[in-house]
Formats: C-alpha cells, structure tokens, sequence
C-alpha cells in the first residue's frame, strides 16, 4: 500500500530527522564529556591529585551516564524500529558505533581511575607523583559540564567515612556500564563492518594559532641544550640595544643641551 | 574488575603477567619522597618553567644509595625504569635509555603506567596519531603514518568517533593551562614510544605471545577448582623426596664438571662468537664434523646421555658398537628416538617397522631384551602410540650404559678419537679487527637446509647399516644384506653366532621357553632337518613360536657357522603351545615334508613365512595373508624370511579389523 507507506515514511522521515539531529548532539556531548575525563584521569595519582580533582570527576562521571542513558534509550527504540528508512538506519548505526567505543573509553577510564585511587589516596600527598602538572582540572571539568565557570568557592570536602562510599558508588557504576554495553550488544545486532563512516581520514587542523605555540614549546622541548645559549644571547642582544638608545638618548640631549 | 575488550574474539588475548611490573611501581613509589625521594628541579624554556624535572645522574645516585649497588648496575636499572614507562626522558625522547649525566627526566603519571591489567588499545592509538595530525598538520612520521593507515583501514567503522574523540581532546586540553598541556603532550607521547616502539628499537614490553586465560582474574571456585588442588596437592606429597645433602651434592658436581665447559664462565675456545663475531668456534664443532674438538670429546666421558646427545658422540659410539657387533642396541634406541618424537601420522609404521627390525624373533637386528619388556611392548604394540616402546628403551639405554660405555671409553676406537682431537688456540683480536669482524656478520645456514642435511645424512646411514650383529635366532640369509642395502653377506657371521650362543639370556623369555621345548613335530624336524641338509633348498617346518630355527641354510654357510643345523634346530625347537599360549600354526617349508601337520588357522602368535628365492633380491617386509604364505612355502628353497607382527596376523585369521 503505497499511499499509507508514502504517509507512514513522511511522518517517519521528519520525526526520524529530528531523532536524528537530536541524537547527534547527545552523542557529540558524550565524546566531549568522555574526552574531558580522560584528562581530568590523567591527572590522578599526580600532584594535583586532590579531593576538588575526584569531586571533578565525580560530577563528569555522573553527567557521561547520564547522557548515556539517554542516548541508549534514544537509540535502541530507534534501531528497534523496523520500519525505519535505510538512510536514517545507516546514521542511527554510525550514532550507534560511536556511542558504544564512547562507553568502552568511559569503562576504562574509569576502571583506571578506581585501580589507581585506591592506591593514592588523597590524604597521603608523600606518595603522590610528581609529574609536572601544575594546574587542576576545573577547566577542564568545567567544559565537560558545560558550565562557564565552575564555581570553586565551596571545596567540596568529603568527610573521611564518605571516601569508602565513593568507592562503592563507582564500583557500582561500573558495572551499571558493564550492564550497559552488554544490554546493547544483546538488544540491538550492528554489524560493525557494514557501518560506512562518513568523515575524512584525517581530521583538519584547527586553529592555527594554538598549533603553533604548541610547536614552540615542544620545539623548545627538545633542544634544552640550547636553552641556556638562547637566553644568554637574548639578554645580550636586549642588553645592547639598551646600550644603543641610551647612547642615542645621551647624543639627543646633548646636541639639544648644546644647540 | 577487568577492562573490557573490545575485539570480543575469545582468544589469546591477555598479557602475561610482568612481575616486574608490580616491583617497579614500589620503587617509584618511593622515590617520590619529599624528603628521602630524588632531587627534583624546576626545567626552564622559554616561556615558562615546569617543575619535577630530575636529572639522570640523581636518578642513578638514588637507585645506588637505595639498593646498595654499583653505579653500573645502578644505570642498568634506571634504564629499565625508563624501558617500561616509568620516567620518561625529556630530551631525546626516542631513545629510552638513562644518561648519567644532566639530562632531564620526568616521571609519568600513574594514568600512563604499563600496570598489568590494563592493555593497551589500539582505538587509543589511533585517536593519539589523529591528535598529532592535528596538532603537526598532517606531519606524522612514517612508521605512524604506515599505522594510522593501517588502522584507518581495520577501524574504519569507528573513524568517525575516532576523529571527533581526537578533536574533544584536543579542545578539552586547550582548556587547560599551557605547561600543564606540554607535560600531558610529553606523557602521552612518551607512553606511545614505550607501547608502539620505532621500528629497529627493542621494547622492553615486548612479552611475546598473548595468553589464553587472564592472570589477573579470579578463578572460580567451582568443584573442579578444588579437585584440581587435590590432585596437586596428593601427587606433590607422592613424590619421591631426596635428601638436600644428596641433591646439592649432585648441584655442586654439576657444576663443577661444567664449570670449563660453560661460555659463560670459561673462555671459549678459540673465540665466543658472540663476543667476537668470529665463527670458528660453531664451525669447529658442527654435528658432523670429523675431527672434534678435545672440550667436545671430554664432554662425552661425563656422562652417557652427553655421549648420545652429541651427534659425533653418537657417531663414534655407533662405531665402536659396530666394532663389538651391538650396533643394534644403538639402532633400536634411535628408533625409539624418532617414534618418540617424530609426526602423528607415522607412529603405526614406525612401530612395525621398528618391531620387525629389532623385537620380532628372526628379526635381523633382534636386541636382547628380557621377557616380561618383551611382553609388555609386543602388547603394547597391538595399539601403538608414542611411548609403546618406552620400557624397551629404557631397558636398551641402561644395558648400552652399563655395558657399552664403559668399554667404549678404554677401547681403541675412542682412545683414537681422543687422540685426533684438536684443541684450537685462542684468537687475540685486536679492537680493530673486531670492528670488522662485526662489520663481516652473515646469517647462518638456514633451517631448512640444515633439516634436509639432516635427513639426508639419516638416508645415508640408513643406507649403510651393516647388519652384522645376527644372533643365532636370526635367519642367515644370504640376502639379509640386501635388505639392510649391502649386497656383501658379512662375513663375520662365525664369531657372532658363537658369542651370541654364548649369550644365553638371563631372563626366561619366550624364545627361551621355545628353546627347551621339544615336540613331536621337532622330531620330525630334525629328521627333515638332517635331510634337509644336503639340500640346498631345505626348510624344517615352522612350529608357532620359535621359528628362526626353521630357517634353512645352505650346508656349507652353516658349517661356517660351526653348528649343525640339526643340533640348532634340536636345541630350538619349540613347544607348540607354550609362552603365547596360542594355537601354533606349522608352516609347510618344503614339499619333501608332506607329514607336516597342516597350518592351523587359529589366532598366532609368532609366524614366520620362509619364503626362499633363490635369487637375490630385496628384503620384503609386509604382512602377507595366508594365501601367500602356503604360496611361498610350497615354493621351497632357502631365502629371505618374512616377519608378520602378531597383530597383522589376527586379521586375515579371525576376520576381525
């Protein structure tokens, strides 16, 4: 019946448009939040490991979930329907893709995260590596919330007997995720090698400006040795300019002294 | 909790364990110390300063002090820290070694360490190169960029999430401040060095195989978990104990006889190619070389395992066995050798031939072995596998052990070898000639060359084999050289057959009990074998289980042999139904002898066809049926004698498979 399917696929097409769109930027912010929390977990066990940085990570491991119940929900209804036109269906697939490699870095940054806790805890600071890193993560973190400013003005500080709740809370978490990409495995069958990706191999430079501090620093990186050199042959080039203009300044003065 | 896989494949894929690992982390651990941890300072560029830098020379300093051990030992060690991942050097970033020297080091945070029980992913790998990418516009190197194809191509359905992964990345570090995104830049890319090494650098997490279970989870503790235990537990309390005075005695001997022996510890003569790149030494002591080396020749008087275990050892020994006519003692273990260790798919034939040669009664190569082995291997044979003849080799090596040895190291043959034995001078290679020996480094002979002249050198020697060891149950057949491939008829039979006569087996076996037997047949056969005498082509009628004595010999071979056939064939005649306690089956020889008893055709346990061509030709060793057998018996004359294995001969008897 092609007239009731023509009107059945119009009504499917938008909404299914819609679905689509909506789904892309659930699943976009996901890959944000699980990018922010590899790097906030990078930062675990180092110096600037502290209750504020396992705060932060709490609240972006309770925001990834959140966004990934959603998207599961969203996308298994979806996928379930048979009905759905091929184009959306390939889309949904890459969404689909895409969400469950998001889960497994989430699963196994925070496997990583729990494994290394437990042997830093933040009230021993003796242990604690000393890796260089300086600032926290509340920038960080404050992206992956998607708030402009994470406000800092009351430190959360967990009482002690909270710490081993925190514990089992993420162990639970865990393995709710664990649930989870099994859930999808079982519910919806994405044959991952008929999904056609859509982006270039390699992604664009971003700006450029960024780009090219990093280069300089990293340039600076691997040639300490001229450190020294450099800042001793700026600071005589500075030294000698500064010894031309005041010898222009005194020149100046004095032809106006004496004119 | 475990990290979950992605490939979900069910197969090898968890790392094995690295103890080390686990080891390292302490010391890391303790080398943060404010106050007893090592030194660390702020590095200075350009723009900014970064602290925690450490010096590779405190590095080494600390391990020293901490460990008590010498700066060398000290470096060693530090090395190894920056190998696995540990610390990471900040210049030279490729090349993880440490630098006793002010070359900065940093340590890697605990995300990036190389703990056991986290993998390392090749999507991580992926979103890293696509970073760079990014970051180097376009710029990777060729071993990255070779990679990033390669990935791109086998994950390429996730490309998209791959792509949009590396640029949230690289928009959440943006968000940070700019030291702290060079550190996390250096981390992540000192990680990729140690995890996804240049090609030509060796990685120290190179762990070979992947392993099946994960040693890192919990094992069930399921009935069979426990039961497992038992059984270990019951067999390690079985176990035969010694007594640590008699086991360390054993320990120090050990090492005392090898302690010259040893590249390691001694010097090697002329050079250790390892060290000087000169091959000398293997060339000198290849497995088939003619002259041996006097180390090499020394190290056979240690023990007869090391005798046996060189191939010119063996070479030598199967010589002089040759000499004393035991050569089969040796033949037979190396055929046990092959059975033991050779393919699947020719153990059956293996085993026959190996039966026929050596363990049958007329065998041409018959090994003496005692009754109850016998038994049990020609058992064991019905169904052979691998070890079937495992009690017979025992039996053979401590026989040629206790005996053959001991002879072998006073007699001629070996003083003669000790004698020729060059003992090559030490080279003395000067710094340069070392440099070009490095530069002259060829690969060896390939394995496969190697294996094909090995198995021609086995053809040879198969080819070769002199059967001279015939014992008196053995058939003299003219022709028996044929069959071993010579086509000279040793001569040598007169003495063997009279020391052999000597050799009366200790142990009662069947061929024993055969011997003291006499039966109404035999009679008949010593009449027929007087008779027979004259005739060239006699045969004295085969009773069941004794039947080399029915071979039939020409008058004048068995004058050489200084026996008469007839007293032979008295002494070896055979009770019909004794040891197998079957049904023996006579087998007409000659049609002269028609008083015979017919052949009964119930299940046999020995049975020898004589069949006796009187030209000569190859050696036939199959198993024939019954049709063939009264064929060639009625043929008559003396020839060539045809072992049937018992099992074979069940078949076409009982018409069972």
């Amino acid at each position: 019946m092609p007239l009731v399917n023509n009107k059945v696929g119009n009504d499917c097409t938008v909404s299914a448009d819609k679905a689509l769109v909506d789904e892309k930027a659930l699943v976009d912010s996901l890959i944000k939040v699980v990018a922010c929390y590899r790097h906030l977990a990078s930062c675990v066990g180092g110096c600037t490991d502290s209750l504020q940085l396992r705060d932060e990570l709490r609240q972006t491991r309770e925001k990834a979930q959140m966004l990934a119940v959603v998207i599961r929900d969203h996308l298994t209804s979806h996928l379930r329907n048979k009905r759905l036109p091929e184009v959306q269906r390939k889309e949904m697939e890459i969404h689909w893709v895409a969400f469950s490699s998001s889960l497994e870095l989430l699963h196994v940054d925070m496997c990583k995260v729990f494994y290394i806790g437990d042997i830093f805890s933040s009230a021993n600071t003796d242990t604690l590596v000393k890796t260089g890193i300086q600032g926290g993560g509340s920038e960080v973190a404050a992206r992956a919330l998607s708030l402009p400013d994470l406000n800092q003005a009351q430190s959360p500080t967990l009482p002690a007997g909270l710490e081993s709740q925190e514990r089992t809370t993420m162990e639970q978490e865990i393995s709710q995720i664990d649930h989870m990409i099994d859930d999808m495995e079982m519910k919806v069958n994405v044959m991952r090698w008929m999904v056609e990706p859509h982006g270039p191999q390699y992604a664009e430079p971003l700006s450029s400006t960024d780009s090219a501090s990093l280069a300089l620093l990293s340039v600076d990186e691997e040639q300490p040795g001229h450190q020294p050199l450099c800042q001793r042959s700026q600071i005589f080039v500075l030294l000698l300019l500064f010894a031309v203009v005041l010898v222009a300044a005194t020149l100046s003065i004095c032809i106006v002294f004496f004119s | 909790m475990t990290i979950r896989n992605t490939l979900r494949d069910h197969g090898q894929r968890y790392r094995p364990r690295m103890a080390c690992l686990k080891k390292t982390e302490k010391v890391l651990l303790e080398m943060q110390d404010p106050k007893t941890g090592v030194r660390s300072q702020p590095q200075r560029l350009v723009i900014t300063t970064i602290p925690h830098a450490i010096t590779g020379e405190d590095i080494i300093a600390w391990l020293a002090d901490r460990f008590q051990v010498d700066t060398q030992e000290a470096r060693t060690f530090g090395s190894m820290l920056v190998a696995l991942g540990y610390i990471y050097p900040l210049q030279d970033h490729k090349r993880l070694v440490i630098k006793p020297d002010v070359s900065l080091y940093r340590f890697q945070t605990p995300y990036f360490w190389p703990t056991q029980q986290w993998p390392v992913e090749d999507t991580d790998y992926a979103i890293y190169l696509a970073k760079r990418n990014i970051r180097k516009k376009g710029i990777l190197e060729l071993h990255e960029q070779e990679h990033y194809n390669r990935l791109h191509k086998w994950m390429n359905h996730k490309w998209d999430f791959i792509v949009m992964q590396a640029k949230e990345q690289y928009r959440a570090a943006k968000e940070r401040k700019k030291p702290d995104r060079v550190v996390f830049d250096c981390q992540e890319r000192a990680y990729w060095v140690v995890h996804r090494p240049p090609p030509g650098t060796v990685s120290a997490m190179d762990y070979g195989l992947d392993r099946l279970t994960d040693p890192n989870s919990d094992e069930a503790k399921t009935p069979d978990f426990y039961e497992r235990i038992m059984i270990f537990t019951q067999q390690s309390i079985m176990r035969p104990r010694v007594k640590s005075s008699v086991s360390i005695g054993a320990l120090v001997k050990y090492c005392g006889t090898y302690n010259n022996h040893d590249p390691f510890l001694f010097k090697c003569l002329p050079s250790n190619p390892w060290l000087t790149d000169d091959v000398t030494y293997w060339n000198l002591n290849m497995p088939c070389v003619e002259i041996p080396t006097k180390m090499r020749v020394e190290r056979w008087t240690f023990s007869f395992a090391e005798l046996l275990s060189d191939p010119r050892g063996r070479d030598d020994f199967r010589l002089f066995l040759k000499k004393e006519f035991s050569g089969e003692n040796l033949a037979f273990w190396e055929g046990c050798e092959d059975l033991k260790w050779g393919e699947a798919a020719t153990i059956k034939e293996k085993a026959e031939h190996i039966y026929k040669t050596f363990l049958a009664r007329g065998a041409p190569r018959w090994i003496n072995i005692d009754g109850k082995t016998m038994e049990v291997t020609v058992k064991g044979l019905k169904h052979p596998h691998r070890y079937v003849l495992d009690p017979a080799q025992t039996h053979i090596y401590m026989l040629m052990k206790k005996d053959s040895y001991g002879r072998y190291q006073k007699s001629p043959v070996f003083k003669d070898t000790v004698k020729k034995a060059i003992c090559p001078e030490e080279h003395n290679f000067s710094v340069a000639q070392l440099e070009q020996n490095a530069k002259k480094r060829r690969p060896s002979l390939s394995p496969i060359i190697l294996r094909q002249m090995e198995k021609e050198q086995r053809a040879k020697m198969a080819a070769n084999v002199d059967i001279t060891q015939l014992c008196r149950f053995t058939t003299p057949i003219p022709h028996l050289a044929v069959y071993s491939g010579i086509t000279d008829f040793p001569t040598a039979t007169t003495s063997p057959s009279l020391t052999f006569l000597a050799h009366t087996p200790a142990c009662p076996s069947p061929i024993s009990v055969a011997l003291d037997s006499t039966s109404a047949s035999e009679r008949r056969v010593e009449a027929g074998g007087g008779e027979g005498e004259g005739n060239p082509a006699a045969r004295a009628p085969v009773c069941g289980n004794v039947s080399k004595s029915r071979m039939a010999l020409s008058l004048r071979r068995l004058l050489k042999r200084g026996c008469t056939p007839a007293t032979m064939f008295a002494s070896l005649s055979p009770k019909c139904h004794s040891a197998a306690g079957t049904s023996s089956r006579i087998q007409p020889i000659s049609p002269d002898q028609p008083s015979q008893p017919p052949p009964r055709r119930i299940g046999n346990f020995f049975q020898i066809k004589v069949d006796i061509p009187p030209e000569c030709r190859i050696y036939p060793i199959e198993s024939e049926d019954e049709e063939e057998e009264s064929r060639s018996a009625s043929r008559g004359g003396v020839g060539a004698k045809e072992i049937i294995c018992p099992w074979e001969s069940l078949t076409p008897q009982n018409g069972t498979g």
